[in-house]
């Protein structure tokens, strides 16, 4: 990107996402709404993905291979969501190839990006999935995609290394709120500024980031290659943030939606903590807030929450150690496959505006790239929604190492986001659809 | 030097062929792989791969004959990873082929594994590239200590610490539109306090209380202690009398069917005409439905012989005792803590607690500690040894600061309680005293008052540098001394470099806009400021290099990088000035200058972060240790472990002492709560200071330190993998490869009543665990003589537990520790202090980790291969120099390196 052109042009060439015809906020605002009454087929795509780290109890959590379909046996760590077993499919073979660390549940989870990629670089990592998703799904929302995370309980959950499941186009980790109070004022608070003030500050804003912008064209005069690329993610940042002002230009004038639910109470952690980050997804989708959302799950306060002792990345090597361990991984799993049975019911039960429910329009993932200890293989993965056009109720076995991506890709296309390949995928996961 | 192990240190790998590395300037032409494979593990790949995955066959589109030996790519990297993958794995060779020796194949993993490392870590060299970087979280809120005399809040920033690296390394400092927000705000923040702290107060802030004050609040708690036993008697006789009233027989007797005592009976209180409500002697509401809420003050009156006790004490007419808490309530609960809020009219900034306290004799030594908090039940924010006597209390000074955290969140109520005394076990202690005295623990902290005053610092560099009214005045402030004060502070805020052109006008643009937009001036100032705050030359350690070229630093960008890390922060007044008279471009002037910021106090920010990431010490905060097994080892203790290690490198770095003292020495660094646990006595006071071992204490040395033990466990039991890893990777330079994925566990000893070493012999079983844990375990068998906390011991436990969880008789095994083992190609050890002998030889190659984390520490980027060099330098001076401390940083520094772009 050449930082000498104005910023109004650059918004025009870069963020091809802000479509330019809805810039008129009325007359976007009627075309979606006249949208969403036609028919049912047209109601808007979602996608959640929630990833939580340490793996799980692979006795007890997968079916068995050979009950391939239909008719398998509901393993232990699934009973919870009995309700729901015609709603949701597992795949069991995937991996992401290039992960080798065994302490990385999340990192590349969504982006199946080689760590060691590029040449010079200790690190890399490449878009994820959902961001992926909120470049074309997101356009008309308040908000393009909702990153939660758990915040300080990431490290000892198995996530890896990240600020949540998402990286943005360049790689670079995402941040977003770290717990439901934080995450439902991101969505819900209210801002009693008068609209013309509002105005005023917003182009105050914007001249603010042109000198800033400016400071950094300044600086980059003098700098080396090297340089020059670090300098560029602030120039990237501040862009953002521009586009993201565009977005809430756009958005100036209409009230934030009341609020489904009510605030949270704050200092909730581990097991009522994730119930209200998935009343609070729900509530980002009833009030069309955003249509793509991430969680980054906390496993170590969840530990903690059910009363149980032991720390969770030893729990997570339970097959060495004493039946405790493997009594506590067990726990584990029941309580996160009580949480999504809460979440699935939660998603059928809400209406949309012509009848049909928010579960026929949305696609859950549900998963980590840990299997149990430092196992990589055979990523636990689960599927639910009927928003990709999925096949449900399914045991699906799919050869050995199958990339992750395949599956992810399925998804992006099943959800209308026209894509032909993401990370390592090989091709689209025929197995998924129906 | 002996060869006690393999040699494979950073440079050399055993059966590794190590060819000539890429010049510095990265311009090689033909550059050849530094990672290669033994020519003769060819020979298994052909025996036992080949035939399915070479040139006629290649299953699974794989083939490895065209696979070369040497990494040189990532795709060859790629390659390799899947072949050791799959032999980890044990998926290939496949079961039904015939398997490779186990002997060979360990030793095949081994060294593919050893050489992914190598090829990862070539394949990542930036060659000596310094990339520009962005202050990390710490910097940052350092540069703002330094620069607005505030103390900010960062904790929403990203911790950078995620990463493998140091938080210094540029590759893990990201920065997104989130942040650069953030910046803004904090920025903002930052200016807010700084200016509100100029305001000038006319009253005194500073507050003092008497203990004795809280004396009459003791007594009227006391009757009213003697009063709700009274009440609650009455009660119960009045619930009685009615009971036994002869009306009221046949309904009684009903009750007696579901209520067989008298407590349970007077439960149905309601039912039984006359009986009289509890709120009527003075009960809450909710013991109209439950009478045990009454009970309580009829049962637990030691309350009352406890205050009965507090009472006979000594000079309560001067100061007051911290008790223990009872139950149900008493004037003793009043004293357990001691403490005020903090006025409304206190803003945040930096204060003085003081206490004068005194240590009551008579009681264990143990119990003369005094714990400083912020709320009754929040964790101690300090911890203080009293060594006053009652004939001649001492005063304690502590620094406090009240951050805008505890400002915004109400929280101001500042107490002083004795250490552990919301650990939980209040009741345990009561009821133990109890049955020793009668009355409850005896009191060990008398206390006479407590205050709090304000700290007046003199204003920072960037508040010195506005010239200008901070606060709004009619007439508005002139445009003249507007500019000039904004230039003086950006260069504050840019460590001595002077605003590019432009830079000002932006920045008056910015308040003139604020002004418009209806803010007064001090409102508009902040926001003008805090964009200099969010700016690239404030946010970036920028030396700009037009080309590329490594050119040496000038005075000032030296300064800075001298100043962060030594400092962790902007370079000061004097360290600026020497860079601008040139001193900082000479030998002798840097010299001067590096000792100077050495000798200074903040040297600890440099101390703290290097160390704390060097040894890895945040692993101590992963577990919650076991109260049941290991009572000693609270949260003070486990903190002040921590300290003894943060304290000896100090030490070493304040005496320029030999850095090998970390792998051996006949004294240790510690304080009196330290001393105690480790049975060393004549130790007083929070000081950590030298003490001399007595002959054949196991202490002295990393290896010896509670820390560092207790890091190799999980709060339960010890773990000789990590310990054994942990020596490899930090003493001495031999880190093992990280554990590798898809190694399936081994589960089949799980739960059974086996030693710890036996357990662990399953790893010498399967090749693929084999390969790196026989260079392990042996080191954490040598080490079993700590327990999970530390503490020296001769016999272990195991013990199972049934399917409900419980213990199980039938799966328990002690035995006596059996710290002997063999090293890998190594020499045999017989206990732990000939292994430690072992390590303490291997001097040089501790040297040269040290160094290699130096370097990436201090240089923000990965110590690579084209470092080496530079390490084989560093460790040669400092091995003349007897490994002394600072000469590590000076060798350091004095590198070309350190002082090129």
């Amino acid at each position: 990107m050449n930082p000498s052109l104005p910023r109004r042009e650059f918004l025009r060439t870069s963020t091809a996402l802000i479509a330019l015809p809805f810039l008129d906020s009325l007359g976007f605002r009627r075309l979606a709404s006249a949208a969403s009454r036609d028919r049912a087929s047209a109601r808007p795509k979602r996608m959640i993905f929630l990833g939580f780290g340490w793996g799980v109890t692979q006795e007890s959590w997968y079916p068995s291979m050979e009950e391939k379909g239909r008719n398998y046996q509901l393993p232990a760590g699934l009973e919870p969501l009995a309700a729901h077993r015609n709603d949701f499919t597992i795949v069991q073979g995937l991996q992401n190839r290039y992960t080798n660390n065994g302490h990385y549940g999340s990192t590349f989870w969504l982006t199946g990006a080689n760590e060691f990629g590029e040449p010079g670089q200790s690190f890399h990592n490449s878009i994820s999935v959902d961001q992926v998703a909120a470049a074309h799904l997101g356009q008309e929302t308040r908000f393009d995609s909702l990153v939660l995370d758990c915040g300080a309980a990431a490290r000892p959950s198995g996530h890896g290394l990240g600020l949540s499941l998402s990286w943005d186009r360049s790689g670079k980790p995402m941040s977003g709120p770290k717990n439901p109070v934080e995450a439902f004022h991101r969505l819900f608070a209210k801002d009693t500024t008068p609209m013309e003030q509002q105005q005023a500050m917003l182009a105050q804003r914007r001249s603010v980031l042109d000198q800033a912008l400016e400071n950094a064209r300044e600086l980059q005069r003098g700098l080396s290659k090297t340089d020059k690329d670090k300098l560029d993610e602030y120039f990237q940042g501040i862009r953002d943030i521009e586009t993201r002002l565009s977005r809430e230009e756009k958005w100036l004038g209409v009230p934030r939606p009341v609020p489904p639910i009510s605030e949270p109470k704050p200092d909730l952690l581990g097991y009522e903590e994730i119930q209200l980050m998935y009343d609070i997804m729900l509530a980002a989708f009833q009030t069309d807030s955003t249509r793509v959302v991430t969680y980054r799950q906390p496993v170590s306060t969840l530990l903690t929450s059910l009363e149980v002792r032991i720390d969770a990345h030893t729990m997570s090597h339970y097959p060495g150690k004493g039946p405790e361990y493997l009594e506590a991984s067990e726990k584990r799993d029941q309580a996160q496959s009580r949480l999504l049975a809460h979440l699935l019911g939660k998603l059928k039960a809400a209406r949309e505006p012509d009848g049909s429910s928010l579960f026929d329009h949305t696609t859950v993932v549900y998963g980590s790239n840990i299997r149990t200890g430092h196992l990589l293989d055979n990523c636990p993965t689960l599927i639910a929604g009927r928003g990709a056009g999925v096949k449900l109720g399914q045991n699906v076995v799919v050869p050995k190492d199958t990339p992750l991506c395949n599956a992810w890709l399925a998804l992006l296309q099943g959800s209308g986001v026209s894509v032909d390949r993401h990370g390592d995928s090989t091709g689209v996961l025929k197995e998924l659809l129906a | 030097m002996a060869k006690p192990f393999s040699q494979f240190g950073g440079v050399c790998v055993a059966g590794l062929a190590v060819l000539s590395s890429l010049s510095v300037s990265g311009d090689a032409a033909e550059p050849k792989p530094r990672a290669v494979l033994a020519e003769r593990h060819r020979k298994l790949l052909e025996e036992h791969c080949q035939g399915c995955h070479g040139a006629e066959k290649q299953k699974g589109k794989f083939r490895l004959d065209d696979l070369p030996l040497g990494i040189g790519d990532v795709a060859t990297a790629e390659r390799w990873q899947k072949v050791l993958n799959a032999m980890n794995s044990g998926e290939m060779p496949p079961e039904e082929e015939k398997q490779p020796d186990r002997q060979r194949k360990a030793d095949f993993l081994e060294e593919l594994s050893q050489v992914m490392v190598v090829a990862r870590k070539a394949l990542a060299d930036q060659h000596g590239v310094i990339a520009m970087r962005r202050l990390n979280r710490r910097e940052y809120r350092n540069t703002l200590r330094e620069l607005l005399g505030v103390e900010v809040d960062v904790s929403e920033l990203p911790a950078d610490t995620g990463g493998s690296g140091f938080d210094t390394v540029g590759a893990g400092l990201f920065l997104t539109s989130t942040q650069f927000e953030q910046y803004e705000a904090i920025g903002r923040e930052a200016l807010e306090m700084a200016f509100s702290a100029q305001v000038p107060s006319s009253k005194e802030r500073k507050l003092r209380v008497e203990m004795e004050s809280r004396l009459p609040i003791f007594d009227k708690r006391h009757q009213e202690g003697l009063g709700a036993r009274d009440r609650a008697n009455a009660w119960i006789q009045a619930v009685d009398a009615a009971a036994a009233r002869p009306e009221n027989a046949a309904k009684v007797a009903e009750l007696r069917k579901i209520a067989q005592t008298d407590d349970a009976l007077r439960y149905h209180w309601k039912k039984i005409p006359g009986a009289p409500n509890p709120t009527e002697f003075g009960f809450v509401k909710e013991s109209e439905v439950n009478p045990a809420i009454v009970y309580l003050y009829r049962n637990h009156v030691e309350f009352i012989r406890y205050d009965e006790y507090y009472r006979t004490l000594p000079r309560l007419d001067t100061g007051g005792y911290l008790t223990s808490q009872s139950r149900v309530g008493g004037g003793n609960n009043v004293m357990a803590l001691f403490g005020f809020p903090i006025p409304l009219h206190f803003p945040a900034g930096e204060y003085t607690v003081r206490v004068r306290v005194a240590a009551v004799p008579g009681v264990p030594e143990a119990r003369h500690f005094l714990e400083l908090c912020m709320g009754s039940s929040m964790p101690a924010l300090s911890l203080h040894h009293i060594t006053g006597t009652m004939e001649q209390p001492q005063v304690l000074e502590i620094p406090f600061t009240l951050t805008k955290a505890n400002v915004d969140r109400g929280s101001r109520n500042l107490f002083i309680r004795e250490r552990g005394a919301n650990d939980g076990k209040s009741d345990q202690r009561l009821k133990e005293a109890q049955v020793r005295n009668g009355f409850g623990p005896e009191v060990a902290l008398w206390v006479d008052w407590m205050e709090i005053e304000e700290r007046r610092v003199p204003p920072a560099p960037g508040i010195r540098a506005l010239t200008i009214p901070l606060e709004d005045r009619g007439a508005g402030v002139a445009p003249q001394p507007l500019r000039a004060a904004l230039e003086q502070f950006v260069v504050e805020a840019y460590r001595g470099v002077s605003a590019p052109a432009g830079m000002v006008d932006r920045v008056l643009g910015i308040y003139a806009a604020r002004q418009k937009l209806g803010d007064g001036h001090r409102e508009a100032l902040k926001h003008a400021l805090a964009a200099v705050l969010s700016s690239p030359r404030f946010l970036f350690r920028a030396e700009p290099s037009e080309n590329g070229e490594h050119r040496p630093l000038t005075g000032l960008e030296l300064a800075t990088r001298l100043s962060y890390f030594l400092q962790g922060g902007p370079p000061d007044d004097a360290l600026r000035a020497a860079a601008t008279r040139g001193e900082l471009l000479r030998p002798e002037g840097l010299r001067a200058q590096t000792e100077r910021l050495l000798n200074s106090p903040e040297s600890v920010r440099f101390v703290r972060p290097f160390v704390t990431q060097w040894l890895g010490l945040d692993r101590l905060d992963l577990f919650q240790f076991s109260k049941a097994l290991y009572p000693r080892f609270d949260d003070a203790m486990r903190s002040a472990a921590r300290e003894e290690v943060l304290e000896t490198y100090a030490y070493l770095l304040r005496e320029n002492a030999p850095l090998t003292d970390l792998l051996r020495a006949d004294y240790v660094v510690t304080n009196a709560l330290l001393a105690e646990y480790y049975g060393l006595s004549g130790v007083r006071g929070d000081a950590f200071r030298k003490v001399l071992l007595p002959a054949g204490s196991p202490r002295g040395g990393l290896l010896g330190m509670a820390a560092i033990l207790a890091m190799g466990s999980n709060g339960q039991r010890t773990n000789p993998v990590e310990r054994g890893a942990w020596v490899l990777r930090k003493l001495l330079h031999e880190p093992p490869p990280p554990a590798p994925a898809n190694v399936p566990e081994i589960a089949r000893l799980a739960g059974k009543a086996l030693t710890t070493r036996e357990r662990l012999q399953a790893h010498q079983e399967e090749p693929q665990c084999a390969s790196c844990h026989r260079k392990i375990d042996p080191i954490g068998f040598g080490l079993e003589n700590f327990d999970a906390a530390g503490q020296w011991r001769t016999k272990d436990t195991y013990q199972g537990l049934d399917a409900a969880g419980k213990p199980d008789p039938k799966v328990r095994k002690t035995w006596t520790i059996e710290a002997s083992a063999t090293l890998h190609k190594g020499p045999s050890f017989k206990d732990y202090f000939e292994l430690k002998e072992i390590v303490a030889g291997r001097r040089e190659s501790f040297a040269r980790g040290f160094t290699s984390a130096l370097i990436e520490y201090a240089l923000g980027r990965p110590c690579g291969f084209s470092d080496d060099a530079l390490v084989d330098g560093i460790v040669r001076k400092t091995a003349s120099e007897a490994f002394a401390a600072r000469s590590f940083i000076h060798a350091l520094v004095q590198s070309k390196p350190f002082q090129s772009k």
